[in-house]
């Protein structure tokens, strides 16, 4: 057991932070604000590309797509240091955690050479086509429909709650192709295809956040399907096993909490009640990183994360709420406009829990695989 | 960064399973509070495994990790000081350890042959005589509690090793705890998954299930980050440690009882022996109140 970091990832976490400093603009933190807001992610595209030319947007992929076949610990801290500075690449975060990933490993070669570059080059956005009205942690549940018509397919159905779904250049859609879990689909969609139609939903996180998609009658050809019919499953336990870390939200909780506490010190303000919250608040967040870190070493010894990965993403959820509730409580006039960073994690913090997957599933994960709790009745 | 542990590590796991195999189950006929086994000490103590820390193979964080093994068990001897203190004062002073904080009484203090003596922000180390030390009976802590009756010299420690003593203290709070909570937390489980009501298993109904899952992920986090301690030796992770520790064993303990049911109300279960060790650890160091004055000064000192 050891904590230490070696020289190669002191360096390489150094060279992430000196590529910040240079290339995120003064007025970032009021940029950040609003993840998915048309500004946040108009420079999103800009810096991923710019991320891209300095090697520093897709090292853990393989060479063969341009990157450099880096470890996981690589990868983990360009996403810890990403996250603390606000998450700059806005939603391209997915491509190269996931989606790329995804599309080596179930992808044609036409769809891998369509869709893969231009994540590589950071110059795409894609948005997911999971929840439903009907349907949100009951995936398997989903309605809309992939119906074959010759060597087409009519996809009709509602998304809701999409991501990024305005400014998305592709979805990464799950319909259903026949009745049953065994019945759903993956299918690789153009935003710009005739017959989807994008709402944004007013949500409390800020602008651009959350969409409705309608599909009606959205001809896709048989190509535009991931894998085979009735493989989503199969897939979707991929892209689970490579988000099975969760995004790094505790760097940011971390940061945030210094800097609410630098307010309050500057106030003249941390005493009593506030330096107890705060104790509570900063191992809450050292316990979520610990935790995470302790999975990236799982998989970095090709052990797939078990369930202490939900258990990581539960402590996560707690650490963000616990400095969402200290910096309101204590700092609440840094939610008045002035700290637009400290804005944007306190939106985010409210909705920690619902963000990729609701916090009561990974507790149900956690009683059945962890502590081997007899299983609830269905 | 590597969480598993190396073959040296592994190897003293292995001897630690096996050694405290002897003392995992209570006498059938044990129906009180402070279990302790003069046995179990003497097999640490011929085994060298108060040694660990000084071990240079194996360190602080291999003596954390027994620390935490044998807080599971339900026979106790003063084995959190000695293990993790000790080596970090001088490996050579006697044991067992017990600390006086503030006059009130504390843990294995009628037994120690080397006090800590914490009064306000001063240190001090004495080596007591039978006189100036007394046993206090019927204690609920789950550990034999003794206080401090007479005069006996003591020498103040240093602003320095007295930064060592809270910052080791703290490390092995920390490392007891989590091995408290997690046997508490088993003895729970094993309830839950047996004891039927309505029918099924009470493991079964989910809002059991979830605080369960919740103590468990906060179990997790103690853990981890008494094991970070005890290889930093940092005073601002022994405070993080130990506030978590002491934070997260406050919702356990009330959680575990409350699942538990009147069985655990029984001295029987066994629970006890867990839950009021934890609550006798609880107020360690000032409490919480003291941990978090601790993590101001040292993690956010920069803020």
């Amino acid at each position: 057991m050891d904590f230490a970091w070696n020289s190669e990832q002191q360096a390489f976490r150094q060279s992430v932070r000196e590529f910040l400093d240079n290339n995120l603009p003064d007025n970032w933190e009021a940029l950040a604000h609003g993840p998915g807001s048309e500004a946040q992610t108009s420079f999103s595209r800009e810096f991923c590309g710019k991320l891209a030319a300095a090697g520093l947007l897709i090292p853990h992929w393989p060479a063969a797509w341009g990157g450099r076949d880096a470890d996981p610990w690589t990868a983990f801290i360009l996403a810890e240091e990403m996250w603390m500075a606000g998450e700059p690449r806005g939603g391209q975060y997915m491509n190269v955690n996931w989606i790329g990933p995804t599309l080596m490993k179930y992808g044609s070669p036409d769809q891998q050479q369509t869709y893969i570059p231009p994540m590589a080059n950071g110059q795409t956005l894609w948005c997911q086509g999971f929840s439903e009205p009907e349907s949100g942690s009951d995936l398997a549940s989903l309605r809309t429909r992939a119906d074959r018509d010759g060597d087409n397919y009519k996809i009709n159905g509602q998304k809701i709650w999409t991501s990024y779904a305005s400014d998305a250049d592709t979805c990464f859609l799950l319909a259903r192709t026949s009745p049953g879990k065994g019945g759903i689909s993956i299918f690789l969609i153009p935003m710009d295809s005739a017959g989807i139609t994008v709402r944004q939903i007013p949500s409390i996180i800020g602008e651009g956040d959350i969409h409705e998609v309608f599909f009606d009658d959205v001809t896709v050809p048989e190509t535009a399907r991931l894998g085979e019919e009735g493989q989503a499953w199969e897939i979707i336990r991929t892209v689970l096993s490579l988000e099975r870390v969760g995004i790094p939200r505790f760097a940011l909780a971390s940061r945030m909490l210094q800097r609410a506490v630098s307010l309050l010190k500057k106030a003249g303000r941390y005493q009593h009640s506030a330096i107890e919250q705060s104790a509570r608040a900063n191992a809450a967040c050292e316990a979520a990183r610990l935790y995470s870190y302790s999975i990236i070493d799982q998989r970095s010894k090709g052990i797939e994360p078990g369930p202490e990965a939900s258990a990581g993403r539960f402590a996560t959820v707690n650490c963000e709420r616990l400095v969402s509730e200290f910096v309101v409580e204590h700092v609440p006039e840094a939610l008045a406009g002035e700290q637009p960073m400290l804005l944007a994690h306190h939106q985010r913090g409210i909705v920690a829990g619902i963000a990729s997957g609701a916090a009561e599933i990974q507790l149900n994960l956690i009683a059945t695989e962890l502590l081997q709790l007899p299983r609830e009745p269905r | 960064m590597d969480f598993a542990l190396n073959d040296d590590q592994l190897a003293v796991a292995s001897e630690l399973d096996k050694l405290a195999a002897r003392f995992d189950t209570s006498p059938v006929d044990f129906h009180g509070f402070a279990l302790v086994s003069n046995e179990l000490d003497q097999q640490l103590e011929e085994n060298g495994f108060f040694e660990l820390a000084s071990m240079d193979d194996m360190g602080p964080i291999a003596a954390a990790l027994a620390t935490e093994r044998l807080a599971r068990q339900p026979y106790t001897a003063e084995i959190a000081l000695s293990m993790l203190l000790r080596p970090m004062l001088d490996i050579n002073l006697p044991r067992p350890f017990a600390v006086i904080e503030n006059g009130r009484p504390g843990r294995f203090v009628a037994s120690a042959k080397t006090l800590i003596i914490i009064d306000g922000d001063a240190i001090g180390i004495t080596h007591p005589a039978a006189a100036h030390v007394e046993a206090l009976p019927d204690s609920l802590y789950a550990y034999p509690m003794g206080r401090l009756i007479g005069s006996p010299d003591i020498k103040p420690l240093p602003a320095e090793q007295a930064a060592t003593v809270r910052t080791w203290l703290r490390v092995a709070c920390a490392a007891e705890m989590a091995g408290l909570i997690k046997a508490a937390i088993d003895a729970t489980v094993e309830h839950l998954s047996v004891r039927k009501q309505f029918g099924r298993p009470l493991g079964t109904f989910q809002a059991l299930r979830h605080r369960m899952a919740e103590c468990t992920v906060l179990a997790g986090g103690v853990r981890n980050l008494a094991f970070k301690a005890a290889w930093s030796g940092d005073a601002g992770d022994a405070a993080l440690a130990c506030f978590h520790a002491q934070d997260s064993a406050t919702r356990v303990i009330y959680d575990v009882h409350q699942m538990s049911g009147a069985m655990g109300m029984t001295l029987e279960m066994d629970l006890h022996l867990w839950t009021y060790r934890m609550k006798a650890l609880l107020s360690e160091l000032g409490g919480r109140g003291g941990q978090s004055t601790a993590v101001a000064e040292s993690c956010f000192a920069e803020a």
